[in-house]
């Protein structure tokens, strides 16, 4: 900014006085008048540069600001491993409804007998076309998604409508076994949304609280929770 | 009197010629057929957009923590509140169909033709800008549709190719919706978007007054008339009427269907039957149709075509030597606007 005013500033002087100048010289010795003449035209293209440049430097500077500015700081999504249950208790086949602290409703099953994360998958609800959440229909056993009438089988496998035709799936959390205790690593929070009490997180038995208000229903996980 | 007179004159140096001179267009007869008086309608209720705007968003708190609330405020508790909301919210529909039937109009009578292409240009932006704010501004209520919509939009501006991410950002405010959101998405709906249709509407009139409005004549018209009128008073006591007409009519919509509040938006469950607004059935019913890189695609494709339309129509003229090219594409496009319209009415998926 200041440098711009400044070129402003002198490119101002040097108009104002080489009018009355530039007139003389017309009429004056032609030697000593044309390296006059060239000096100041070197010196007018010169700072007609140098204020052009200032006005685009600071001009730029501050959109550049105001452009930054339009991004949010620490626009971020936080996420974080939650516990959900020991896997030693986890028989094969069953899964059960996982209520993240940001209030979304995560399926967990586990589909191996290994004692590995590989074992288990955890559904995420998002609609991977445009973003709505898809809700477990038992008797069409698939997800659907009622915003572009996306369906998706148990295993999230996309198999009508867009996202079918985009080949995509419902995205997975990450999923980590440690001493024996499974933990998945979900939102810790959403816009709006009453996230239950954070306090949930540890305790075993909130977990399978169905009441909870979810996206994946309840028979979604028909064939048995945990206790 | 006279001593007045001068005063003012003395201040506002223009006389009364002047002035004259400045508004009396000539206006040609077949204004006085209504269909062509549909480009002052959406101007008119956009006046009233801005008045009933202002008074809504003295309550109205872009937050998403208070936004469902002050807006169940503004319908339950504040004086008239009710109605001035509804008023806004029917405007907004009828200005948007006001603004396709006077495209509609522009398009079947070529009044794009040279050397008016680039008022069609404004008018599409008008168009786009128009519709934004209609999106905007149901965004803003968040109830259900309000919170999925403005998610499923962002999510589509991701799909644009290149700028997609840093335009879903931007418009969020963020990697998704997210605290920052209702502020970003008033801002655009009650100052960017009505500053810009407010200066396109400038340019679009002032090409309107240097190219006059294309002058038709039709074989039921009496041979003898003169073939203009003027525009003060005539032409302006056509637009009063309508605009009266247009308040009977809002009031009358306002009172008998006045605007409702959905369920408050949930994050976490998307309601098992999600409509947009009528106006956006048409590109609902094409993202169920085809795949998401597809529709994107194929959607900015018709919108430059209509854009760039003037031009295209010159080449399509020249390639098939069909001087009416224009009007069988148009009903085509009509046709299946009408058609996916009412398909997405008529279907609860
Ligand atoms: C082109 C003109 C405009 C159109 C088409 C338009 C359209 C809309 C629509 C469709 C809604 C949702 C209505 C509802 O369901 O309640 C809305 C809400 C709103 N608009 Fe506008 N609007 C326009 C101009 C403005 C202006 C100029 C302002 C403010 C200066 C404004 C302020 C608001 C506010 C505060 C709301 C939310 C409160 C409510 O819904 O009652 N609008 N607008
Ligand atoms: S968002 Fe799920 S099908 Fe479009």
């Amino acid at each position: 900014m200041v440098f711009s005013f400044v070129s402003i500033a002198r490119f101002g002087l040097m108009n104002s006085g080489q009018d009355p100048t530039s007139q003389n010289s017309a009429e004056q010795d032609s030697a000593a008048s044309s390296s006059d003449d060239h000096r100041r035209s070197f010196i007018a293209t010169g700072s007609a540069i140098a204020m052009t440049t200032g006005l685009v430097a600071s001009y730029g500077t501050f959109a550049s600001m105001a452009g930054r500015f339009l991004f949010p700081a620490g626009g971020q999504r936080s996420v974080g491993w939650q516990f959900v249950a020991a896997v030693a208790s986890w028989q094969p086949g069953k899964s059960l409804e996982y209520t993240a602290p940001s209030g979304a409703t995560v399926v967990i099953a586990r589909h191996g007998e290994a004692d590995e994360a590989e074992a288990f998958i955890a559904l995420s609800s998002v609609c991977p076309h445009l973003g709505c959440r898809v809700h477990w229909e038992s008797q069409n056993d698939r997800f659907f998604c009622p915003c572009h009438n996306g369906a998706f089988d148990r295993q999230g496998v996309a198999t009508q409508g867009p996202p079918a035709k985009a080949g995509q799936s419902l995205k997975a959390y990450p999923l980590k076994i440690e001493a024996g205790l499974l933990y998945v690593e979900a939102p810790l929070h959403s816009v709006g949304g009453d996230a239950p009490a954070a306090v949930a997180q540890n305790d075993p038995s909130a977990q399978n609280d169905s009441s909870a208000p979810d996206a994946v229903q309840a028979d979604a996980v028909e064939k048995g929770r945990l206790s | 009197m006279t001593r007045l007179a001068d005063w003012i004159n003395e201040r506002i140096p223009v006389s009364g010629e002047q002035l004259r001179e400045l508004t009396n267009e000539p206006v040609p007869n077949h204004l006085r057929r209504w269909w062509f008086c549909l480009g002052g309608t959406p101007a008119y209720l956009f006046v009233v957009q801005i008045f009933t705007g202002i008074l809504l968003a003295l309550y109205y708190q872009p937050a998403p923590a208070s936004a469902y609330e002050s807006v169940r405020y503004i319908t339950e508790e504040a004086a008239f509140g009710w109605y001035l909301r509804s008023m806004h919210k029917w405007a907004a529909t009828l200005m948007i169909a006001a603004v396709i039937l006077h495209q509609m109009r522009v398009y079947f009578t070529a009044a794009y033709r040279r050397p008016r292409e680039l008022n069609w240009v404004i008018g599409m932006a008008l168009l786009m800008c128009t519709l934004l704010t209609g999106f905007t501004g149901y965004s803003l209520v968040f109830e259900q549709l309000s919170y999925w919509g403005a998610t499923v939009a962002a999510n589509i501006s991701d799909a644009v190719p290149v700028v997609g991410g840093t335009l879903k950002t931007l418009l969020l405010g963020g990697a998704e919706y997210n605290e920052h959101t209702l502020s970003r998405f008033f801002i655009i709906h009650a100052a960017i978007l009505p500053t810009t249709i407010t200066l396109l509407v400038i340019v679009h009139i002032a090409f309107i007054r240097m190219h006059g409005v294309t002058e038709l004549r039709f074989d039921d018209d009496p041979p003898n008339e003169p073939r203009h009128f003027n525009f003060f008073p005539d032409h302006i006591t056509t637009e009063l009427l309508i605009g009266l007409l247009l308040m009977v009519v809002l009031s009358a919509l306002a009172t008998i269907l006045p605007a409702t509040l959905g369920a408050k938006a949930d994050p976490l469950t998307t309601p098992e039957i999600i409509k947009p607004e009528w106006y956006f059935y048409v590109s609902f019913r094409w993202l169920k149709l085809f795949s998401l890189t597809f529709a994107v695609l194929s959607t900015g494709f018709i919108l430059g075509a209509m854009f760039l339309w003037p031009w295209i129509d010159v080449g399509l003229r020249k390639l098939t030597g069909n001087e009416d090219i224009s009007v069988w594409i148009g009903v085509g496009g009509t046709l299946l606007l009408i058609g996916l319209t009412v398909w997405e009415a008529v279907v609860t998926h």
